[in-house]
């Protein structure tokens, strides 16, 4: 059997079947980009915070533009090669073409590297500040310091190295959900404890009860009311040896667990199977009890309405589901259903900072409430140790300062009705409360004058309109916000003592090419001038932070989203076309024009590739 | 295929397909056939699997008080139990759970599959009269992906977390928070939904290309596009529905993934509060409606993928029925195109109460309501095709018949829903709910069952048991109708169709208050046992079904002859069943599709594949080989 049209195309249509199949797939591909892009308009038209404009580098993009249109018409040879039974040719101009994809991963990886290293603190006052956090370390005596690189905060600290923009609790007690307890974080925590020589050891005598499958409530049974007491207590004083007869009197999967138990995982996994025998058996007895009620109610109560009836099938805890007992003690009815034990509790000894990440956390720890609540329903809390030092430490961000943007406040300030310079100029950042706000108030003020003179320079330049106004006026972004460059050109410009206005100051700025990727850090230069200044901004100001990841904002994400998936789509064409250049020799002995269809329509979708970062560059770069 | 073109590639599969070892032909096929029934069968389960699911809801609504009588809840472990039902009563957790995952299966892993799928797989490539698919091992791939998505899904019952809980919508930004305590967001149920979706999306979209591909590309010589069986139109309007409706939803469903695994703000406005977790810790800045529209734009076209492989099962099974051409073939052709156009220009008259203003809403209501004109059409000519036939009412055609004024009732229903103001008030309600069942279950589902037994002779040289038939479609009938018709009643006086307890909690605060909304609830609230004991019924009306499918292919009757309907189109003159690469001889199509009880032709039928006889001049124009 032949599928008609593999390799030739049909009369009719002019198309052989994978040509069909490419636009066809193509036309799906455009749907959605087509989707992702509408996303971009609407998240840009909607968007109710200063949307980022031209905030990326534009050198590596644009370079990657003509890698991009380049491979394209590379491409195109390597198919005209091919139809010319050109084999060698053929070689040469794919293998440019996949060397060309290559290039722009690269490049594209560099830029995602910049951005994941790249820290950003929104402030509840909404001050925005960028820069490169610093690493923190626990010392051997449980103090928190930070040090600008990863390899200081080694030598210096016990522990690991950690960003600081984690967050820093001492607790006293953690409570484990049995059920959710999260095996990588306990590890993590145990591991932290041990480095500071402190232990994880449960806070009292725990009783499991399983699965209990013949709690008939008879004499025979030893589980009677006053008997359960005395039974746990005999088991606690024979632990060890009376863990058999556990399971038989407390059912099947119980559990006892001493105070002073170590933490570790398999104590967790075992009180989870503990506590889910438990449970089910509960569900069990309670259904049954359930039924039997609703039997009943349907029996004297035939004629009411069913949300009449439902009130009186329900099952009453008082009567169903206490212990009854009689004059000897013996258990006669109700209480089939057993306690369930949901937490261990586990005491921190002595109490040491815990490094917590952000995204561990279940709600905002804040520093009164005495507690920080993880996802997996772990609770680490100060208890009454409070005034011990454990709790919430001070988890400020420290970073060096490669930009800081008012433009978001400048914005909640109009809408508010008020000055924004002024707003700005009471922001946090220039208060006494900032222990570093000398260097931002000396930067301020020159970036105050430089707009100035950029003010002056703009009137001059293209006059007034006819109520007096200047034509054109700084744009929001250079007024309310300090870049990079600005950065490094002040502190040049103190160097040479030199204001704005001075001859020569505006030689000094950074020119367009300078940082491939955006602020180096590890430049010499930058360094010695001490450009980018430091900030510690404390837990409670702190009201979102982020690298510069997709949660940074909708902008970062829309930008990660098109531009990952189309370098799925690079990497996924160049497979294809590496398939074609290194495995189908065979193919191009036995059939050529069938090799040269396939390279056709990975051409086709080569160019497609192409077509989108020509849409991506302008909406991402430019715009 | 001539003979020196096998001798040339050295490699005749024709001499080896008999020999191939039973997991090659059976499980990792690539015959379009193989692929067509294995999307049938596992579209079956997993629509049962949806019904049942249906059951437990039905339970809860009707008695939501009591628990799970044991015919329903021995299926689940103690532990599963105890975690997912209080007291053995179904939570308004497990009802969310059950209900969002009952239209996901039922749509995506049930109808679609088993419509367009199924039926396109195993009829499309034969009434064109070609060998397979034009890519066959992206066919399997199609299904592979299907069935990894599907499974994914149905594996998210027994994590943690649970399956996906917010609806088969899954509208941020409540989907963004579902499941946010599971620390591993990738083994949460909704993330595992969104991954499912990107498989199933992956497998409609090869689907998609293939099938174009094969109808643009493969048909026999003279088959041209207005020989083309309707059948074969519907499968292409279909085809270029999922491949351009399909990528906004996958747009929502990566969107949403970052949201709930990298903490991106696609969907959530600034400043979101959550009792759970406070203030959100996120950027905000997003739009919870831009999830709307691109779920929307697939939402809608979504629809007709469900609807025209049944109105095309129907539209075949009429004219062999009634021995008579479909009546108004053109204009069934021409809508049905109309229709696919139109079905993207209609999405967001599903999102009137999302405040996106009434200019847009006008707009919206103006296009949908012109989208029933082409579905009039469609409806109508199938009506008119009976007039005056000789039907032979054998099973399929009671379907068809049947499938005719019940997709009425669904269609028209619709048509308030279309119109802003009253949209208001219906929205969300149990009317909405019988509206589009109506549409889908007696409507699609039954065109569907018409559809198998109609073909069933063809795959295994069977037919299925008439008695068992009948004892399948009229309870069906009966009971689809006790079910769905009660629905839109209780809409109207504002049942709300997320009433896990089905509107018995209001009830019990509202008793004794004056509230009028409080007394409709009073007055319709005993349609609910009823309708559930339709659902339960209706589950024994499928027995037989189930019996008859396997069992007839064993002992059913067997075929007369490889065309025992003496019908028209191209897959009856295969043989039975169809070999691999189908035909025995060389075929073409000589005129249209449906030539029945034509006069200048003896016998009441003329296929499609019968040379004209030499000694009377041709009155059809010679085929025009297409190559």
């Amino acid at each position: 059997m032949e599928i008609p049209y593999t390799v030739t195309a049909r009369k009719d249509t002019g198309l052989f079947n994978s040509k069909v199949g490419i636009w066809l797939f193509l036309a799906s591909e455009v749907m959605l980009f087509g989707g992702l892009f509408s996303g971009y308009v609407f998240l840009r038209i909607y968007a109710d915070y200063p949307w980022p404009e031209r905030a990326l580098p534009i050198v590596p993009g644009l370079i990657n533009t003509f890698v991009l249109i380049g491979s394209s018409v590379t491409v195109v040879f390597a198919w005209a090669a091919l139809k010319m039974r050109e084999w060698r040719r053929f070689q040469i101009f794919m293998g440019i073409t996949i060397a060309c994809a290559g290039m722009f991963m690269v490049l594209k990886g560099i830029e995602y590297k910049a951005k994941w290293e790249h820290q950003a603190v929104r402030m509840d006052d909404f001050a925005i500040i960028e820069g490169h956090a610093h690493y923190g370390a626990v010392m051997e005596n449980g103090e928190v310091d930070h040090f600008h690189t990863k390899l200081e905060a080694k030598k210096a600290g016990g522990g690991k190295p950690f960003k600081t923009n984690k967050i820093l609790f001492r607790p006293a007690t953690i409570d484990f959900s049995v059920v959710r307890a999260h095996e990588p974080w306990i590890a993590e925590m145990l591991e932290q404890a041990g480095k500071r020589k402190s232990k994880l050891v449960t806070s009292g005598d725990v009783f499991f009860y399983g699965h209990i499958e013949d709690y008939s409530g008879t004499e025979s049974d030893p589980l009677t009311g006053k008997d359960r007491a005395k039974q746990e207590a005999k088991i606690v004083k024979e632990f060890g040896k009376a863990e058999e007869n556990l399971a038989r009197k407390f059912g099947k999967n119980s559990l006892y667990i001493p105070a002073g138990t170590p933490l570790d995982y398999g104590l967790i996994k075992k009180a989870r199977k503990a506590y889910i025998a438990g449970r089910a058996h509960n569900a069990e007895t309670r259904t049954a009890i359930l039924k039997e009620n609703w039997r009943r109610v349907k029996e004297i109560l035939p004629e009411k309405e069913y949300w009449e009836q439902a009130p009186v099938a329900k099952i009453d805890a008082a009567t169903q589901l206490d212990e009854q007992f009689d004059d000897q003690g013996n258990c006669v009815s109700g209480s089939k259903v057993v306690s369930l034990v949901s937490t261990l509790s586990f005491r921190m000894d002595p109490p040491q900072p815990l490094v917590i990440k952000r995204s561990w956390i279940k709600r905002p720890v804040k520093a009164k409430d005495g507690k920080a609540e993880l996802r997996d329903d772990t609770t680490l809390s100060a208890g009454d140790d409070q005034d011990q030092g454990a709790g919430l430490l001070a988890s400020p961000v420290a970073l060096s300062v490669d930009a800081i943007d008012f433009r978001w406040m400048a914005q909640k300030a109009e809408e508010a009705g008020k000055e924004p310079m002024e707003v700005i100029e009471q922001s946090w950042i220039f208060s006494k409360d900032n222990k570093h706000h000398g260097d931002y108030e000396q930067i301020w003020k020159v970036h105050k004058k430089r707009i100035g003179e950029l003010e002056q320079e703009l009137a001059d330049k293209y006059g007034k309109d006819a109520e007096g106004k200047p034509k054109r006026v700084p744009t929001e972004t250079d007024r309310y916000r300090v870049t990079w460059q600005d950065l490094v050109h002040y502190a040049r410009a103190k160097k040479d003592s030199l204001m704005p206005g001075d001859a020569g100051f505006d030689e000094l700025r950074p020119k367009f090419w300078d940082g491939f990727a955006g602020p180096n850090h590890k430049d010499e230069e930058i360094h010695k001038l001490h450009a980018f200044p430091e900030l510690e901004v404390p837990h409670h100001k702190v009201s979102m932070q982020s690298m510069f990841t997709p949660k940074w904002n909708t902008y970062y994400a829309i930008y990660f989203t098109l531009t990952g998936l189309h370098g799925l789509h690079v990497i996924g064409g160049a497979i294809v076309l590496g398939y074609f250049l290194f495995f189908s020799k065979g193919l191009y002995r036995r059939n050529p024009e069938w090799l040269a269809n396939r390279v056709e329509i990975g051409g086709l979708f080569w160019h497609f590739v192409d077509l989108v970062w020509i849409f991506l560059f302008p909406i991402l770069y430019l715009m | 295929m001539s003979a020196e073109a096998s001798a040339e590639h050295g490699h005749d599969h024709d001499d080896h397909h008999h020999d191939l070892p039973f997991y090659k032909k059976y499980i990792w096929s690539t015959d379009h056939k193989v692929i067509g029934i294995q999307y049938g069968i596992t579209a079956l389960l997993f629509l049962a699997f949806g019904f049942f699911l249906m059951m437990v809801m039905r339970w809860s609504i009707a008695y939501p008080e009591e628990p799970l009588p044991g015919y329903l809840s021995w299926i689940f472990s103690d532990e599963w139990k105890a975690r997912w039902l209080q007291d053995g009563r179904v939570t308004g957790d497990t009802y969310n759970m059950f209900g969002a995952m009952h239209g996901t299966i039922m749509v995506f892993l049930g109808i679609v599959p088993l419509g367009f799928a199924a039926f396109g797989n195993f009829v499309t490539p034969l009434q064109i009269g070609t060998v397979d698919m034009a890519f066959p091992r992206l066919n399997m791939v199609s299904y592979w992906l299907y069935l990894v998505g599907g499974l994914t899904m149905c594996a998210s019952f027994f994590m943690e977390s649970g399956a996906a809980k917010s609806g088969w919508t899954n509208y941020s930004p409540l989907a963004n928070f579902a499941d946010g305590q599971i620390v591993n967001q990738f083994l949460a149920g909704q993330t595992q939904w969104l991954l499912g979706m990107v498989f199933l999306i992956s497998s409609s979209l090869l689907g998609a290309v293939n099938f174009l591909t094969t109808l643009i590309n493969l048909r026999a010589k003279g088959m041209t596009w207005m020989r083309m069986p309707f059948f074969c139109w519907a499968m292409l309007v279909t085809g270029f529905l999922l491949l351009l409706a399909f990528p906004p939803l996958e747009v929502a469903a990566i969107m949403q993934l970052m949201d709930r695994t990298v903490g991106s703000s696609f969907f959530m406005p600034s400043g979101l509060y959550t009792s759970g977790a406070g203030v959100i810790e996120a950027s905000g800045g997003g739009s919870p409606l831009l999830y709307q529209h691109l779920f929307w734009f697939l939402g809608h076209p979504e629809v007709y993928v469900l609807l025209l492989p049944a109105i095309a099962c129907v539209a075949e099974i009429i004219p062999v029925n009634t021995r008579k051409p479909l009546w108004g073939y053109k204009p069934m052709v021409w809508s049905i195109v109309i229709l696919g156009f139109l079905s993207f220009i209609v999405w967001a008259h599903h999102m009137y109460l999302t405040g996106m203003g009434p200019v847009i809403s006008t707009w919206f209501q103006t296009t949908t309501v012109l989208i029933s004109v082409p579905s009039v059409i469609l409806l109508t000519s199938m009506i008119v095709s009976l007039w005056g036939g000789s039907i032979r009412f054998n099973v399929p055609m009671l379907w068809a018949v049947a499938f005719l004024p019940m997709f009425g009732i669904g269609g028209l229903t619709g048509l308030p829903l279309a119109f802003n103001l009253v949209d208001l008030h219906l929205h969300d309600t149990y009317y909405v709910i019988g509206h589009f069942h109506y549409v889908v279950a007696p409507g699609i589902l039954f065109g569907l069952f018409a559809g198998i037994y109609h073909w069933y002779p063809k795959i295994t040289g069977r037919h299925m048991d008439t008695f068992l038939g009948h004892l399948h479609f009229w309870p069906s009938l009966v009971f689809m109708n006790v079910l769905f018709f009660p629905m839109l009643v209780q809409g109207m006086a504002g049942f709300h169709r997320r009433w896990y307890n089905g509107g018995d909690a209001y009830l019990s605060k509202a008793a004794g208050s004056e509230n009028i909304f409080g007394n409709t609830v009073a007055e319709w609230i005993h349609l609910n046992p009823i309708m559930t004991f339709g659902a339960f019924m209706l589950a024994l009306a499928q027995i037989p079904f189930f019996i008859n499918f396997w069992l007839s292919i064993f002992v059913g009757k067997k075929i007369k002859n490889d065309n025992p309907y003496d019908a028209t189109t191209l897959e009856w003159a295969t043989p039975t069943p169809p070999p691999h690469g189908n035909f025995t001889f060389d075929v073409a199509a000589y005129r249209g599709p449906y030539e029945y009880s034509r006069e200048d032709h003896e016998g009441d039928f003329y296929p499609q594949w019968e040379e004209p006889k030499r000694d009377k001049p041709a009155k059809e124009p010679k085929p025009e080989p297409a190559q």
